[in-house]
Protein backbone atom coordinates (compact mmCIF):
# COMPACT_ATOMS: atom_id res chain seq x y z
CA UNK A 1 0.00 0.00 0.00
CA UNK A 2 2.54 2.33 0.72
CA UNK A 3 4.48 1.65 -2.02
CA UNK A 4 1.69 2.92 -4.30
CA UNK A 5 0.93 5.59 -2.13
CA UNK A 6 4.72 6.78 -3.01
CA UNK A 7 4.02 6.52 -6.70
CA UNK A 8 0.56 8.02 -6.52
CA UNK A 9 2.75 11.31 -5.40
CA UNK A 10 5.93 10.89 -7.17
CA UNK A 11 3.28 11.41 -10.42
CA UNK A 12 2.10 14.08 -9.54
CA UNK A 13 5.10 16.13 -7.64
CA UNK A 14 5.60 18.62 -10.53
CA UNK A 15 1.78 19.61 -10.49
CA UNK A 16 2.21 20.22 -6.61
CA UNK A 17 5.03 21.90 -7.08
CA UNK A 18 4.02 24.12 -9.99
CA UNK A 19 0.83 24.60 -7.54
CA UNK A 20 3.07 26.18 -4.66
CA UNK A 21 5.51 28.05 -6.86
CA UNK A 22 2.15 29.76 -8.77
CA UNK A 23 0.49 30.18 -5.29
CA UNK A 24 3.85 31.88 -4.15
CA UNK A 25 4.05 34.52 -7.24
CA UNK A 26 0.61 35.39 -6.78
CA UNK A 27 0.86 35.94 -3.61
CA UNK A 28 3.51 38.20 -4.04
CA UNK A 29 2.13 40.04 -6.77
CA UNK A 30 -1.02 40.32 -4.44
CA UNK A 31 0.97 41.28 -1.69
CA UNK A 32 2.22 44.37 -3.59
CA UNK A 33 -0.93 45.44 -4.12
CA UNK A 34 -1.31 45.83 -0.20
CA UNK A 35 -3.76 44.67 2.20
CA UNK A 36 -6.95 44.69 -0.03
CA UNK A 37 -4.32 42.27 -2.48
CA UNK A 38 -3.36 40.30 0.14
CA UNK A 39 -7.24 39.63 1.31
CA UNK A 40 -8.21 38.57 -2.16
CA UNK A 41 -5.35 35.88 -2.13
CA UNK A 42 -6.92 34.37 1.26
CA UNK A 43 -10.42 34.29 0.04
CA UNK A 44 -9.89 33.08 -3.68
CA UNK A 45 -6.67 31.08 -3.21
CA UNK A 46 -9.48 28.39 -1.11
CA UNK A 47 -11.52 28.23 -3.80
CA UNK A 48 -9.00 27.98 -6.35
CA UNK A 49 -7.21 25.52 -4.55
CA UNK A 50 -10.23 23.17 -3.99
CA UNK A 51 -10.92 23.19 -7.62
CA UNK A 52 -7.97 22.10 -8.93
CA UNK A 53 -7.88 19.00 -5.39
CA UNK A 54 -11.05 17.91 -6.53
CA UNK A 55 -10.12 18.10 -10.91
CA UNK A 56 -6.77 16.18 -9.61
CA UNK A 57 -8.06 13.46 -7.09
CA UNK A 58 -10.93 12.68 -9.76
CA UNK A 59 -8.28 12.99 -12.62
CA UNK A 60 -5.79 10.27 -10.29
CA UNK A 61 -8.31 7.51 -10.71
CA UNK A 62 -9.90 7.77 -13.84
CA UNK A 63 -6.48 8.59 -16.08
CA UNK A 64 -5.76 5.05 -14.50
CA UNK A 65 -8.75 3.30 -15.81
CA UNK A 66 -8.94 5.19 -19.18
CA UNK A 67 -5.43 5.42 -20.23
CA UNK A 68 -3.45 2.79 -20.96
CA UNK A 69 -0.65 3.62 -18.18
CA UNK A 70 -3.23 2.28 -16.00
CA UNK A 71 -1.64 -1.10 -16.83
CA UNK A 72 1.36 -0.05 -14.71
CA UNK A 73 -0.75 -0.08 -11.78
CA UNK A 74 -3.46 -2.88 -12.50
CA UNK A 75 -0.73 -5.46 -13.96
CA UNK A 76 0.96 -5.40 -10.48
CA UNK A 77 -0.26 -8.18 -7.66
CA UNK A 78 -2.45 -5.68 -5.43
CA UNK A 79 -6.11 -6.42 -5.14
CA UNK A 80 -8.61 -4.21 -6.36
CA UNK A 81 -9.20 -3.20 -2.34
CA UNK A 82 -5.72 -2.37 -1.85
CA UNK A 83 -5.49 -0.19 -5.20
CA UNK A 84 -9.00 1.60 -4.50
CA UNK A 85 -7.62 2.52 -0.96
CA UNK A 86 -4.45 3.55 -1.14
CA UNK A 87 -6.18 5.74 -4.31
CA UNK A 88 -8.28 7.39 -1.35
CA UNK A 89 -5.39 8.08 1.26
CA UNK A 90 -3.47 9.63 -1.20
CA UNK A 91 -6.44 12.30 -1.79
CA UNK A 92 -6.80 12.75 2.02
CA UNK A 93 -2.93 12.74 2.75
CA UNK A 94 -2.82 15.96 -0.45
CA UNK A 95 -5.92 17.30 0.58
CA UNK A 96 -4.45 17.83 4.44
CA UNK A 97 -1.04 19.19 2.49
CA UNK A 98 -3.03 21.53 0.90
CA UNK A 99 -4.78 22.26 4.16
CA UNK A 100 -1.30 22.94 5.76
CA UNK A 101 -0.27 25.01 2.82
CA UNK A 102 -3.49 27.03 2.99
CA UNK A 103 -2.70 27.48 6.65
CA UNK A 104 0.99 28.56 6.13
CA UNK A 105 -0.43 31.35 3.83
CA UNK A 106 -3.06 32.27 6.24
CA UNK A 107 -0.16 32.88 8.69
CA UNK A 108 2.02 34.86 6.64
CA UNK A 109 -0.61 37.21 4.98
CA UNK A 110 -2.62 37.64 8.25
CA UNK A 111 1.29 38.97 9.39
CA UNK A 112 1.13 41.38 6.83
CA UNK A 113 -2.09 42.68 7.17
CA UNK A 114 -1.55 43.07 11.31
CA UNK A 115 1.64 44.57 9.96
CA UNK A 116 0.15 47.09 7.52
CA UNK A 117 -2.49 48.45 9.47
CA UNK A 118 0.57 49.91 12.02
CA UNK A 119 -0.15 47.38 14.43
CA UNK A 120 2.01 45.01 16.02
CA UNK A 121 2.30 41.55 16.21
CA UNK A 122 2.05 41.01 19.83
CA UNK A 123 2.70 37.39 20.92
CA UNK A 124 0.97 37.41 24.48
CA UNK A 125 -1.87 37.99 22.24
CA UNK A 126 -1.78 34.61 20.40
CA UNK A 127 -1.11 32.71 22.96
CA UNK A 128 -4.21 34.67 24.85
CA UNK A 129 -6.37 33.33 21.90
CA UNK A 130 -4.44 29.60 22.12
CA UNK A 131 -5.45 29.79 25.58
CA UNK A 132 -9.36 31.28 25.04
CA UNK A 133 -9.19 28.07 21.98
CA UNK A 134 -8.57 25.89 24.76
CA UNK A 135 -10.94 26.55 27.41
CA UNK A 136 -13.83 27.37 24.87
CA UNK A 137 -14.05 31.05 26.07
CA UNK A 138 -14.65 32.27 22.66
CA UNK A 139 -17.53 29.92 22.36
CA UNK A 140 -15.68 27.35 20.10
CA UNK A 141 -12.56 25.15 21.38
CA UNK A 142 -10.23 22.75 19.67
CA UNK A 143 -12.79 20.11 20.66
CA UNK A 144 -15.29 21.86 18.37
CA UNK A 145 -12.98 21.97 15.47
CA UNK A 146 -11.60 18.11 15.92
CA UNK A 147 -15.09 17.40 16.00
CA UNK A 148 -15.93 19.29 12.94
CA UNK A 149 -13.13 18.40 10.79
CA UNK A 150 -13.58 14.83 11.33
CA UNK A 151 -16.95 15.14 10.20
CA UNK A 152 -15.73 17.14 7.09
CA UNK A 153 -13.17 13.88 6.43
CA UNK A 154 -15.99 11.85 6.89
CA UNK A 155 -18.56 13.75 4.25
CA UNK A 156 -15.21 14.40 2.04
CA UNK A 157 -14.32 10.73 1.96
CA UNK A 158 -18.13 9.50 1.05
CA UNK A 159 -17.96 11.85 -1.71
CA UNK A 160 -14.76 10.99 -2.92
CA UNK A 161 -15.77 7.19 -2.61
CA UNK A 162 -18.88 8.01 -4.16
CA UNK A 163 -17.11 9.56 -7.25
CA UNK A 164 -14.90 6.25 -7.58
CA UNK A 165 -17.47 3.70 -7.48
CA UNK A 166 -19.64 5.65 -10.52
CA UNK A 167 -16.35 5.30 -12.12
CA UNK A 168 -15.84 2.02 -11.08
CA UNK A 169 -19.09 0.67 -12.20
CA UNK A 170 -18.51 2.52 -15.79
CA UNK A 171 -15.64 0.69 -16.56
CA UNK A 172 -16.36 -2.77 -15.49
CA UNK A 173 -20.56 -3.58 -15.37
CA UNK A 174 -20.57 -0.58 -18.13
CA UNK A 175 -17.34 -1.00 -19.94
CA UNK A 176 -18.50 -1.92 -23.05
CA UNK A 177 -20.81 1.29 -23.26
CA UNK A 178 -19.74 4.85 -25.26
CA UNK A 179 -19.63 8.09 -23.75
CA UNK A 180 -18.13 7.07 -20.34
CA UNK A 181 -17.68 10.47 -18.69
CA UNK A 182 -21.26 11.06 -19.32
CA UNK A 183 -22.25 7.80 -17.63
CA UNK A 184 -20.00 8.21 -15.25
CA UNK A 185 -21.71 11.09 -13.92
CA UNK A 186 -25.63 9.16 -14.37
CA UNK A 187 -23.92 6.79 -12.40
CA UNK A 188 -22.96 9.32 -9.81
CA UNK A 189 -25.72 10.63 -9.83
CA UNK A 190 -27.88 7.30 -9.66
CA UNK A 191 -25.66 6.58 -6.62
CA UNK A 192 -25.97 9.63 -4.12
CA UNK A 193 -30.30 9.18 -5.27
CA UNK A 194 -29.96 5.84 -4.00
CA UNK A 195 -28.03 7.18 -1.03
CA UNK A 196 -30.32 9.93 -0.27
CA UNK A 197 -33.01 7.35 0.00
CA UNK A 198 -31.58 5.21 2.54
CA UNK A 199 -30.30 8.27 4.72
CA UNK A 200 -33.84 10.09 4.91
CA UNK A 201 -35.44 6.93 5.95
CA UNK A 202 -32.72 6.53 8.95
CA UNK A 203 -33.41 9.87 9.41
CA UNK A 204 -36.72 9.90 9.74
CA UNK A 205 -36.42 7.06 12.55
CA UNK A 206 -33.70 9.82 14.68
CA UNK A 207 -35.87 12.76 14.06
CA UNK A 208 -37.15 13.16 17.60
CA UNK A 209 -34.02 12.25 19.17
CA UNK A 210 -32.24 15.27 16.86
CA UNK A 211 -35.11 18.00 17.95
CA UNK A 212 -34.57 17.41 21.34
CA UNK A 213 -30.89 18.32 21.04
CA UNK A 214 -31.32 20.83 18.63
CA UNK A 215 -33.32 22.80 20.64
CA UNK A 216 -31.36 22.86 23.61
CA UNK A 217 -28.39 24.25 21.86
CA UNK A 218 -31.18 27.66 19.94
CA UNK A 219 -32.14 27.79 23.56
CA UNK A 220 -28.44 28.07 25.05
CA UNK A 221 -27.69 29.44 21.93
CA UNK A 222 -24.52 27.72 21.84
CA UNK A 223 -23.50 24.25 21.62
CA UNK A 224 -20.73 22.43 23.71
CA UNK A 225 -18.43 19.75 22.16
CA UNK A 226 -20.13 16.81 23.32
CA UNK A 227 -23.72 17.96 21.80
CA UNK A 228 -22.00 19.34 18.28
CA UNK A 229 -20.77 15.51 18.50
CA UNK A 230 -24.04 14.15 19.03
CA UNK A 231 -25.53 16.74 16.54
CA UNK A 232 -22.94 15.53 13.37
CA UNK A 233 -22.43 11.78 15.01
CA UNK A 234 -25.54 10.31 12.74
CA UNK A 235 -24.42 11.98 9.08
CA UNK A 236 -20.40 10.99 10.31
CA UNK A 237 -21.28 7.26 10.98
CA UNK A 238 -23.79 7.45 8.18
CA UNK A 239 -20.93 9.06 5.42
CA UNK A 240 -18.59 6.35 7.25
CA UNK A 241 -20.58 3.45 6.39
CA UNK A 242 -21.07 4.80 3.28
CA UNK A 243 -17.58 5.43 2.41
CA UNK A 244 -16.57 1.48 3.78
CA UNK A 245 -19.58 0.50 2.03
CA UNK A 246 -18.32 1.75 -1.65
CA UNK A 247 -15.00 1.47 -1.16
CA UNK A 248 -15.68 -2.56 -0.75
CA UNK A 249 -17.96 -2.15 -3.96
CA UNK A 250 -15.29 -0.81 -5.86
CA UNK A 251 -12.32 -3.31 -4.71
CA UNK A 252 -14.73 -6.06 -5.64
CA UNK A 253 -15.47 -4.92 -9.06
CA UNK A 254 -11.87 -3.97 -9.89
CA UNK A 255 -11.01 -7.36 -8.58
CA UNK A 256 -13.67 -9.33 -10.31
CA UNK A 257 -15.17 -7.15 -13.84
CA UNK A 258 -12.74 -4.53 -14.35
CA UNK A 259 -11.82 -4.19 -18.56
CA UNK A 260 -9.77 -1.68 -18.71
CA UNK B 1 6.24 -26.32 -12.31
CA UNK B 2 4.83 -23.77 -14.98
CA UNK B 3 1.99 -24.35 -15.87
CA UNK B 4 -1.20 -22.11 -17.76
CA UNK B 5 -4.86 -23.72 -18.89
CA UNK B 6 -7.39 -21.91 -20.66
CA UNK B 7 -10.56 -23.86 -20.36
CA UNK B 8 -13.57 -22.43 -22.75
CA UNK B 9 -12.95 -19.04 -22.91
CA UNK B 10 -15.24 -16.71 -24.15
CA UNK B 11 -14.93 -13.14 -24.33
CA UNK B 12 -17.76 -10.87 -25.52
CA UNK B 13 -17.80 -7.34 -25.88
CA UNK B 14 -20.92 -5.32 -26.99
CA UNK B 15 -21.75 -6.29 -30.26
CA UNK B 16 -18.83 -8.42 -30.91
CA UNK B 17 -17.15 -11.76 -29.80
CA UNK B 18 -13.35 -11.52 -29.10
CA UNK B 19 -12.67 -14.92 -28.02
CA UNK B 20 -15.11 -18.29 -28.54
CA UNK B 21 -14.74 -21.08 -26.18
CA UNK B 22 -10.85 -20.96 -26.59
CA UNK B 23 -9.09 -24.08 -25.07
CA UNK B 24 -5.70 -24.41 -24.63
CA UNK B 25 -2.96 -26.09 -22.82
CA UNK B 26 0.87 -23.99 -22.81
CA UNK B 27 3.95 -25.81 -20.72
CA UNK B 28 6.89 -24.91 -19.59
CA UNK B 29 10.25 -24.85 -21.34
CA UNK B 30 8.47 -23.97 -24.66
CA UNK B 31 8.17 -20.92 -27.08
CA UNK B 32 4.39 -20.62 -28.36
CA UNK B 33 3.51 -18.32 -30.73
CA UNK B 34 0.41 -16.60 -30.66
CA UNK B 35 -0.15 -15.97 -34.64
CA UNK B 36 -3.45 -14.40 -36.64
CA UNK B 37 -4.08 -10.59 -37.95
CA UNK B 38 -5.05 -7.76 -36.75
CA UNK B 39 -8.16 -8.72 -34.57
CA UNK B 40 -8.23 -12.24 -34.38
CA UNK B 41 -8.26 -12.22 -30.71
CA UNK B 42 -4.48 -12.28 -29.48
CA UNK B 43 -4.80 -9.57 -27.76
CA UNK B 44 -7.97 -9.79 -25.70
CA UNK B 45 -6.35 -13.60 -24.68
CA UNK B 46 -3.42 -11.82 -23.39
CA UNK B 47 -4.96 -9.09 -21.37
CA UNK B 48 -7.83 -11.93 -19.84
CA UNK B 49 -4.90 -14.09 -18.50
CA UNK B 50 -2.75 -10.49 -17.59
CA UNK B 51 -5.98 -9.62 -15.55
CA UNK B 52 -6.57 -6.36 -17.34
CA UNK B 53 -9.88 -7.41 -18.78
CA UNK B 54 -12.43 -10.35 -17.44
CA UNK B 55 -13.57 -13.62 -19.56
CA UNK B 56 -17.41 -13.51 -20.31
CA UNK B 57 -16.87 -17.55 -19.61
CA UNK B 58 -14.95 -19.76 -19.34
CA UNK B 59 -11.74 -19.95 -17.30
CA UNK B 60 -8.09 -19.75 -16.86
CA UNK B 61 -5.82 -21.57 -14.45
CA UNK B 62 -2.40 -20.81 -13.66
CA UNK B 63 -0.58 -23.17 -11.77
CA UNK B 64 -3.92 -24.67 -10.82
CA UNK B 65 -4.96 -21.48 -9.16
CA UNK B 66 -7.78 -19.15 -10.68
CA UNK B 67 -6.98 -16.15 -12.62
CA UNK B 68 -6.79 -13.23 -9.71
CA UNK B 69 -4.41 -10.48 -8.41
CA UNK B 70 -2.19 -13.11 -6.92
CA UNK B 71 -1.66 -14.70 -10.30
CA UNK B 72 -0.15 -11.33 -11.83
CA UNK B 73 2.92 -12.14 -9.95
CA UNK B 74 3.42 -15.42 -12.19
CA UNK B 75 2.79 -13.48 -15.46
CA UNK B 76 5.57 -10.76 -16.75
CA UNK B 77 3.10 -9.32 -19.32
CA UNK B 78 4.47 -7.11 -22.02
CA UNK B 79 1.37 -4.95 -24.07
CA UNK B 80 1.55 -3.86 -27.16
CA UNK B 81 0.78 -0.02 -26.35
CA UNK B 82 3.04 1.95 -24.44
CA UNK B 83 1.81 1.92 -21.27
CA UNK B 84 4.65 3.23 -19.45
CA UNK B 85 4.40 6.77 -17.03
CA UNK B 86 5.42 9.28 -19.77
CA UNK B 87 6.67 11.66 -17.11
CA UNK B 88 8.80 9.29 -15.55
CA UNK B 89 12.76 8.72 -16.35
CA UNK B 90 13.77 5.27 -17.48
CA UNK B 91 15.34 4.70 -14.26
CA UNK B 92 11.75 5.54 -12.70
CA UNK B 93 10.19 2.84 -14.44
CA UNK B 94 12.46 0.31 -13.26
CA UNK B 95 12.59 1.44 -9.65
CA UNK B 96 8.59 1.02 -10.03
CA UNK B 97 8.93 -2.45 -10.98
CA UNK B 98 11.43 -3.16 -8.43
CA UNK B 99 8.86 -1.90 -6.05
CA UNK B 100 5.99 -3.74 -7.22
CA UNK B 101 7.18 -7.41 -7.95
CA UNK B 102 9.54 -9.53 -6.24
CA UNK B 103 11.02 -11.03 -8.80
CA UNK B 104 12.21 -7.97 -10.68
CA UNK B 105 16.09 -8.05 -11.25
CA UNK B 106 16.75 -4.48 -11.10
CA UNK B 107 20.16 -4.64 -12.05
CA UNK B 108 19.91 -7.27 -14.73
CA UNK B 109 17.21 -4.77 -16.28
CA UNK B 110 19.95 -1.73 -16.42
CA UNK B 111 22.76 -4.28 -17.73
CA UNK B 112 20.09 -5.10 -20.53
CA UNK B 113 19.44 -2.03 -21.43
CA UNK B 114 22.51 -0.89 -20.97
CA UNK B 115 23.23 -3.44 -24.09
CA UNK B 116 20.72 -2.46 -25.91
CA UNK B 117 21.49 1.40 -25.85
CA UNK B 118 18.52 2.66 -23.80
CA UNK B 119 19.56 5.44 -21.72
CA UNK B 120 18.11 5.09 -18.46
CA UNK B 121 18.04 8.87 -17.52
CA UNK B 122 15.93 9.74 -20.37
CA UNK B 123 12.60 10.70 -19.87
CA UNK B 124 9.74 7.88 -21.87
CA UNK B 125 8.05 10.90 -23.12
CA UNK B 126 11.59 11.24 -25.17
CA UNK B 127 12.05 7.94 -26.25
CA UNK B 128 11.70 6.64 -29.95
CA UNK B 129 8.97 4.00 -30.85
CA UNK B 130 12.01 1.67 -31.60
CA UNK B 131 13.27 2.49 -27.90
CA UNK B 132 10.10 1.76 -26.53
CA UNK B 133 10.03 -1.49 -27.78
CA UNK B 134 13.02 -2.11 -26.42
CA UNK B 135 12.21 -0.68 -23.12
CA UNK B 136 9.43 -2.85 -22.76
CA UNK B 137 10.70 -6.38 -23.85
CA UNK B 138 13.83 -5.14 -21.56
CA UNK B 139 11.68 -4.52 -18.66
CA UNK B 140 9.00 -7.99 -18.96
CA UNK B 141 11.63 -10.26 -19.48
CA UNK B 142 14.00 -8.76 -16.68
CA UNK B 143 10.97 -10.25 -14.05
CA UNK B 144 12.37 -14.18 -13.17
CA UNK B 145 8.25 -14.83 -13.56
CA UNK B 146 6.85 -18.17 -14.88
CA UNK B 147 4.83 -17.01 -17.66
CA UNK B 148 6.00 -14.26 -20.20
CA UNK B 149 3.32 -13.01 -22.30
CA UNK B 150 4.69 -10.50 -24.91
CA UNK B 151 1.96 -8.89 -27.51
CA UNK B 152 3.37 -7.56 -30.72
CA UNK B 153 7.21 -6.93 -29.63
CA UNK B 154 8.22 -5.97 -32.89
CA UNK B 155 5.47 -3.52 -33.45
CA UNK B 156 6.89 -0.34 -34.80
CA UNK B 157 10.28 -1.56 -34.34
CA UNK B 158 12.72 -1.03 -36.50
CA UNK B 159 14.74 -4.00 -38.34
CA UNK B 160 18.22 -3.92 -36.53
CA UNK B 161 16.00 -3.26 -33.05
CA UNK B 162 13.98 -6.07 -34.19
CA UNK B 163 17.38 -8.52 -34.07
CA UNK B 164 18.18 -7.13 -30.69
CA UNK B 165 14.53 -8.20 -29.53
CA UNK B 166 14.54 -11.44 -30.68
CA UNK B 167 18.07 -12.12 -28.98
CA UNK B 168 16.95 -10.63 -25.47
CA UNK B 169 13.74 -13.36 -26.39
CA UNK B 170 15.87 -16.04 -26.95
CA UNK B 171 18.01 -15.64 -23.81
CA UNK B 172 15.71 -15.52 -21.39
CA UNK B 173 14.54 -18.86 -22.41
CA UNK B 174 14.48 -21.63 -19.90
CA UNK B 175 13.48 -25.06 -19.09
CA UNK B 176 10.74 -23.40 -16.40
CA UNK B 177 9.35 -20.71 -18.20
CA UNK B 178 6.28 -20.22 -20.97
CA UNK B 179 7.27 -17.76 -23.49
CA UNK B 180 3.95 -16.89 -25.21
CA UNK B 181 4.46 -14.18 -28.09
CA UNK B 182 1.81 -13.28 -30.28
CA UNK B 183 2.46 -11.64 -34.06
CA UNK B 184 1.41 -11.24 -37.16
CA UNK B 185 4.98 -10.84 -38.39
CA UNK B 186 5.71 -14.50 -38.39
CA UNK B 187 8.79 -14.43 -40.63
CA UNK B 188 10.75 -12.88 -38.22
CA UNK B 189 9.60 -14.49 -35.16
CA UNK B 190 9.39 -18.43 -36.83
CA UNK B 191 12.67 -19.61 -36.28
CA UNK B 192 12.53 -19.39 -32.30
CA UNK B 193 9.33 -20.75 -31.92
CA UNK B 194 8.34 -24.15 -30.46
CA UNK B 195 4.37 -24.12 -30.41
CA UNK B 196 2.41 -22.29 -32.86
CA UNK B 197 -1.60 -21.08 -32.18
CA UNK B 198 -3.59 -19.93 -35.10
CA UNK B 199 -6.28 -17.53 -33.88
CA UNK B 200 -8.82 -16.56 -36.28
CA UNK B 201 -11.59 -14.64 -35.36
CA UNK B 202 -11.46 -16.11 -32.02
CA UNK B 203 -11.54 -18.98 -32.52
CA UNK B 204 -8.55 -21.67 -32.50
CA UNK B 205 -8.25 -22.39 -36.07
CA UNK B 206 -4.51 -24.49 -35.65
CA UNK B 207 -2.66 -25.87 -32.81
CA UNK B 208 1.13 -27.88 -32.76
CA UNK B 209 4.63 -28.17 -32.93
CA UNK B 210 6.12 -26.23 -35.29
CA UNK B 211 8.61 -28.36 -36.79
CA UNK B 212 5.88 -31.03 -36.68
CA UNK B 213 3.30 -28.61 -38.79
CA UNK B 214 6.72 -27.94 -40.99
CA UNK B 215 7.28 -31.82 -41.62
CA UNK B 216 3.53 -32.93 -41.91
CA UNK B 217 1.99 -29.94 -44.26
CA UNK B 218 5.34 -28.97 -45.96
CA UNK B 219 5.20 -25.60 -45.48
CA UNK B 220 7.01 -23.12 -42.55
CA UNK B 221 5.06 -21.45 -40.38
CA UNK B 222 4.37 -18.74 -42.31
CA UNK B 223 3.54 -20.38 -45.62
CA UNK B 224 1.07 -22.27 -43.09
CA UNK B 225 -0.36 -18.73 -41.93
CA UNK B 226 -0.39 -17.43 -45.39
CA UNK B 227 -2.55 -20.35 -46.36
CA UNK B 228 -4.72 -20.78 -43.21
CA UNK B 229 -5.54 -16.61 -43.13
CA UNK B 230 -5.76 -16.30 -46.70
CA UNK B 231 -9.43 -14.87 -46.83
CA UNK B 232 -9.32 -12.98 -43.44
Amino acid sequence: MLNLIKYEFIRKYKLIAVTIITAIALNIFLITRGVGGSATFLVLFPIVLFVLYLTDIIKMYSDDLNNKTGYMLFMTPNSGYKIISSKLLTAVLEGFALLFLYFIFTLINGAYIVVSTGAQIDYSQIIRVVDNLLSGSLGFSLSHIFISLTATLAFFLAFITTVYTAMTIRKSIFSEIKFGGLLSFIIFLCINWGISVISSRLFDIITPYYDSITNAILSAGRATPEELALILLPMTAFSIIQAIALTGISGYLLEKKINL
Amino acid sequence: MSQLKINGLTKKYYNKTALSDVTLNFEQGKIYGLLGPNGSGKTTLMKVVAGLHKQTSGNVLINDEELSYKTKAYISYMPTENYMYASFKVVDILKFFKDMYEDFRYDYAVALLNDINVNIDYKVSNLSSGQIGKLKTAIALSRDAEIYMLDEPLNGVDVLSRDTIMDIITKSYSENKIIIISTHLVSEIEKILDTVIFLKDGVVELFGDAEELRQTRGLSVEGLYKEVFKNA
